[in-house]
């Protein structure tokens, strides 16, 4: 605040001046909103061990997740990731013809591809966590129909995680790892899910 | 100190009235930003969105479920309705940007923006989440008293003197807190995590072949450029989170902050997350500055100067 600038105006009943009604439950009205949302979103993403922060959160919730106030800064924390990674699938058709698709590699395309494609990135990044494993046959599905013909329709997806460890060596130097892999799902396509 | 004198601060920090510039600029760049990111999003909207996207809607339900902001739960399912969409926020966002019925498109690019995250929140990142949440207190703040189309108009219909009338910045405030708060988060997230505290966590982050943009030269990756690269990272974020509530230090730490993720921009591919951040360090920049600014590269500029706070007539809290 400059140092220049004139002193607060108060609404408040402050040195005799008197302030309207509405006037003042106005200014009671903003804080209550302000006090209330410094400490719910304080509750909501620092991270403190307290017994009532978990609960603050609960009382919270409905309200935050409804207005999309909540939020979490965790960006390459605590830990960041630690492998090097992509998902590919392996889809098989009916005829019995093997195909390899890969997402978007951001690593693989060009400067101004890599920032429209970028969300292929985040996407892949959240279809290998644990927790919304649901993802996984949206993203079959999605794999199925983008490649059937209506002649060779795609039977069998599988997702396939590929990985690599990042290892700090003491030089400093960075020897890329050997990809190893996990299977993330094997989905086999229905024909609604081709419609 | 005494309850009086700091519900004197408190009052002073959200109602001590102030010129708008800060927050007008900021709404500037916010829509700029808000339009970048949907025409990002644009050659794979239904893509992310559509009927037959990546993720379904029921999908979404069940994996974020509770009563959510989300107007794809609520419009048809068809993808004519979803490219509809699409052209409403934009459409928004544009006349945001110039502020024409500014409060009302501000309520509507949060909404939007809201609804477009919560539809799949799967590919959103950090910058997103700022974008969002800054959007919700941009809606309170008087973003339409300078610089916009609004305030021409009332200026022409004489409602409105040419001086810009000072405002009480208190939704300003809660955006300047988000931001500290996104920065002294990320630092208590990250001390959490050894390689963080040894200094090797830069050496993963750079490392991500995903994430790379342009060449990083080779001496930053010495151990001990590292170390010094993680430990100058967390201490910046607690600076920016915390000090940079302290005069003395913001400009500095606003700079520091500016060559960090101009650094980040650089070197690592996610596209608007750093510009994002960095469009609210203008609320930071003290409305005084501005003007000086403004006259040393405007010398006949006069419409920047802030018609002082009225005396103690109470005359409404209209920001």
């Amino acid at each position: 605040m400059p140092d220049d600038m004139p002193a607060p105006h108060f609404p408040r009943v402050n040195a005799g001046v008197k302030v309207s009604r509405p006037e003042r439950a106005k200014y009671i009205a903003i804080n209550i909103f302000l006090v209330f949302h410094l400490l719910a979103i304080a509750c909501w993403c620092v991270p403190i061990d307290s017994p009532l922060i978990p609960l603050c959160r609960n009382l919270v919730r409905p309200y935050f997740l409804w207005s999309g106030l909540f939020q979490s800064w965790d960006m390459f924390a605590p830990v960041p990731k630690g492998a090097n990674s992509y998902i590919e699938a392996t889809l098989v058709y009916r005829d019995g013809s093997r195909k390899t698709w890969t997402f978007p590699r951001m690593e693989q395309l060009s400067l101004t591809e890599r920032c429209f494609k970028e969300r292929y990135r985040k996407f892949a990044e959240s279809l290998q966590r644990d927790e919304v494993d649901d993802l996984l046959p949206d993203a079959a599905r999605y794999i199925a129909r983008s490649n059937s013909s209506p002649g060779n329709p795609v039977t069998t997806v599988v997702l396939i995680q590929k990985y690599s460890f990042i290892v700090p060596r003491p030089d400093g130097v960075y020897v890329p790892e050997p990809w190893e892999q996990h299977i993330l799902l094997g989905y086999g396509v229905q024909p609604q899910d081709l419609k | 100190m005494r309850l009086r004198s700091a519900v004197r601060v408190w009052d002073e920090f959200f109602f001590a009235k102030e010129s708008p510039v800060p927050i007008c600029l900021f709404r500037i760049i916010y829509g700029a930003l808000v339009i970048a990111t949907l025409l990002l999003l644009r050659p794979d909207w239904l893509t992310w969105y559509g009927v037959h996207g990546w993720v379904s809607l029921p999908t979404a339900l069940k994996l974020e479920p509770g009563n959510r902001l989300n107007l794809f739960a609520i419009i048809p399912q068809s993808d004519s309705w979803i490219n509809a969409l699409f052209w409403f926020a934009l459409g928004s966002a544009v006349l945001l940007t110039i502020g024409l019925f500014t409060r009302i498109n501000s309520i509507l690019v949060f909404v939007f923006l809201t609804s477009i995250q919560q539809r799949n929140l799967y590919i959103t990142h950090g910058g997103d989440t700022f974008l969002r949440l800054a959007g919700f207190f941009l809606i309170f703040a008087p973003a339409g008293a300078a610089f916009s189309v609004d305030r021409l108009i009332r200026i022409r219909r004489g409602k409105e003197p040419t001086v810009i009338e000072a405002r009480r910045p208190w939704a300003q405030r809660m955006i300047q807190i988000q931001l500290s708060l996104l920065y002294f988060v990320t630092f208590l997230m990250k001390i959490k995590g050894a390689p963080w505290l040894q200094g090797s966590a830069l050496f993963y982050v750079y490392h991500l072949d995903e994430l790379k943009r342009f060449p990083v030269p080779n001496w930053f990756f010495k151990p001990i450029m590292l170390k010094l690269g993680s430990w100058s990272a967390l201490a910046l974020e607690f600076s920016l989170g915390v000090l940079i509530w302290v005069k003395d230090f913001r400009y500095v730490l606003l700079t520091l902050g500016l060559l960090f993720h101009l650094w980040l921009e650089y070197s690592l591919n996610i596209p608007l997350f750093q510009w994002d951040i960095l469009s609210a360090y203008v609320l930071f920049i003290d409305p005084d500055d501005m003007v000086r600014l403004w006259r040393r590269f405007v010398p006949f500029a006069h419409e920047l100067r802030t018609q002082d706070a009225p005396a103690q007539t109470a005359r409404g809290l209209d920001g």
